[in-house]
């Protein structure tokens, strides 16, 4: 019955075309430019490698030399892990904060302290404490991306509409009920914005801890091209990290659609057109 | 709607309990604080925790003692340091905040720009530090470069979405006043947007702080970074954690710091400062009438 008020989905080929292809042109021109003010000599092609050196050398490690992949493998998994046990220990903490105020008085000093001090500066006591294998990678990853995906949990947590408090009380609705269907279902954006940007850490926390001290990742590899003056290969790896932050970012944008439908239009449209449906299905047995 | 008893507890304001009960609370955290810091004691001096690794808060003491006084080595790294963090905190800022207004308000080049953005923004910045080493070689130039790239891009998302997102009904009242584009820009895009710059500017600035750290752990000479990397190798545990503790204070006095230039520019956004800005004009005001 209200399935005509719901914006239907319209995205015409020809808009994208022609919006995608102007990017393409630039990029292309400005690719052009490069190469060519490198083969000229206006661009010093050791320290700027051209783009057809680096992406041969993307070649290079993705198809004929296939190094790249355990390096990939191992950072994926640090950043991923560290990430997941920051992320719960981050919820758990932000959750009881939320439910209790002495929980919180008692625990933010020690949040705001770890958020103050940079905790890359971190990196050479995890990898005293943890070793030089993946453990101590996967430590800092998760250190450092504790404290955005705690913050933004607990703001979402705490920032619930006093007039929707008020209409789940009077419907008589149990503080259980509030905490699941009001508080948790209104702070998911904000605990999904932490995550992002927590991904994002982790991946630099996986990283860094390459770079001081390990024997395999992707930053190992690039740490090696540099100081071998590949910088070719070297930015073929930076941009496989690059590679790896939109691959988690993408992931976790995904979630967020999927989970938090009702922020996006066309999600919201789906899902209640679905729901609409459903519910007609009911109707007419 | 909401009537029933909501209102006393807002107007007695629970968020501001009394001095006395501040006070109890303050006792209370430095007593489990203090109990925190003697378990850890008792624990490392019983054999639970490997003192080598785990220094005591004895030893961390003494070391703040020895890095600061009796051999007084942390001062010359932390100038150092600090003296790249400024630089390369100062330039990143100032192309982030002007790059940001430009695309900001041109939304040719922003519709051109986002590809890229959206690539630079999922990149591990920091891990560009060994291609900027190699680049521009050892010294301090890679360093201040590499902290202005990792300064550059908090400012430079800030100002875009604070320039972007002045609201609509603000920008017609400026347009049926018939205000010119500078005025605009200068009365009403710039102030609307310089809390959200601010909070990119506060962003830059820590991650200055840990990007002159990674820069210092790859290229180890000098810099509060080297000697944190330098007494851990040495396994000097307790001086390692005097430099950490070191920089907790410097990021918390970053953090202060930004939060007051925060009230004293953003001035409209905090009830003292609009009263206090608000009887300075009016003052002014008087004055000349």
């Amino acid at each position: 019955m209200a399935e005509h008020d719901l914006p239907q989905r319209s995205t015409p080929r020809s808009y994208w075309a022609l919006s995608v292809l102007p990017h393409l042109v630039l990029f292309g021109a400005l690719m052009a430019l490069w190469e060519g003010l490198s083969i000229i000599n206006v661009i010093d092609s050791i320290m700027v490698p051209r783009p057809s050196e680096i992406v041969s050398a993307i070649w290079r490690l993705y198809v004929t030399e296939r190094i790249i992949y355990p390096h990939f493998v191992v950072t994926f998994t640090e950043a991923v892990t560290g990430f997941a046990i920051g992320a719960t220990i981050a919820v758990v903490l932000a959750v009881a904060s939320s439910l209790s105020d002495v929980f919180q008085r008692y625990v933010s000093p020690y949040a705001i302290v770890l958020n103050v001090t940079p905790g890359i500066a971190l990196t050479p006591i995890i990898i005293a404490w943890f070793g030089y294998g993946m453990g101590s990678k996967i430590a800092l990853a998760a250190v450092i991306c504790f404290f955005p995906i705690y913050v933004n949990a607990l703001t979402g947590l705490l920032q619930t509409d006093e007039d929707r408090e008020d209409l789940f009380r009077s419907l008589g609705g149990t503080k259980v009920q509030v905490f699941f269907k009001l508080r948790v279902p209104s702070s998911l954006p904000m605990v999904f914005a932490g995550m992002k940007i927590g991904l994002t850490t982790a991946l630099i926390g996986a990283v860094v801890a390459e770079f001081a001290q390990a024997t395999e990742g992707v930053g190992v590899l690039m740490g090696r091209f540099s100081f071998q003056l590949q910088m070719a290969a070297s930015i073929a790896t930076l941009l496989s990290m690059t590679a790896i932050g939109l691959l988690l970012f993408y992931a976790m944008e995904f979630l967020d659609n999927r989970i938090v439908f009702w922020g996006r239009e066309n999600r919201m449209a789906r899902v209640s057109r679905a729901r609409a449906k459903a519910w007609q299905r009911i109707m007419h047995k | 709607m909401a009537m029933s008893g909501r209102i006393a507890p807002s107007q007695a304001n629970p968020a501001q309990p009394g001095a006395s009960l501040r006070l109890r609370r303050l006792a209370n955290h430095l007593g489990l604080f203090l109990v925190l810091l003697v378990l850890w004691e008792t624990g490392s001096r019983l054999g639970w925790l490997d003192p080598l690794f785990y220094p005591r808060p004895s030893a961390i003491l003494r070391s703040f003692w020895l890095v600061y006084f009796e051999n007084a080595n942390i001062w010359w790294h932390l100038y150092v340091s600090l003296g790249l963090v400024l630089a390369g905190f100062t330039a990143g800022s100032i192309l982030g905040v002007g790059l940001g207004a430009v695309v900001g308000l041109n939304p040719l080049v922003r519709r051109y720009l986002q590809p890229y953005v959206i690539v630079l923004e999922a990149t591990p910045r920091i891990a560009v530090a060994p291609l900027l080493i190699a680049a521009l070689g050892f010294g301090a130039q890679s360093k201040i470069a590499i902290i202005m790239l990792v300064c550059f891009f908090a400012p430079f998302i800030n100002t875009l979405s604070g320039v972007m997102n002045v609201p609509a009904e603000k920008l017609e009242l400026f347009r049926s006043l018939r205000a010119t584009k500078w005025q605009t820009l200068r009365k009403l895009v710039l102030p609307d947007a310089v809390p959200v710059i601010m909070a990119g500017e506060r962003l830059a600035l820590t991650a200055a702080l840990s990007g002159v750290l990674v820069a210092e752990f790859i290229q180890r000479d000098q810099g509060i970074g080297s000697l944190i990397l330098v007494y851990t190798r040495n396994l000097n545990m307790a001086s390692a954690f005097a430099c950490i503790f070191t920089l907790t204070i410097i990021g918390f006095g970053i953090f202060k710091g930004m939060e007051l230039l925060d009230r004293w520019i953003a001035f409209w956004k905090h009830q003292d400062g609009r009263e206090r800005v608000s009887a300075a004009r009016a003052r002014a005001h008087a004055e000349e009438a």
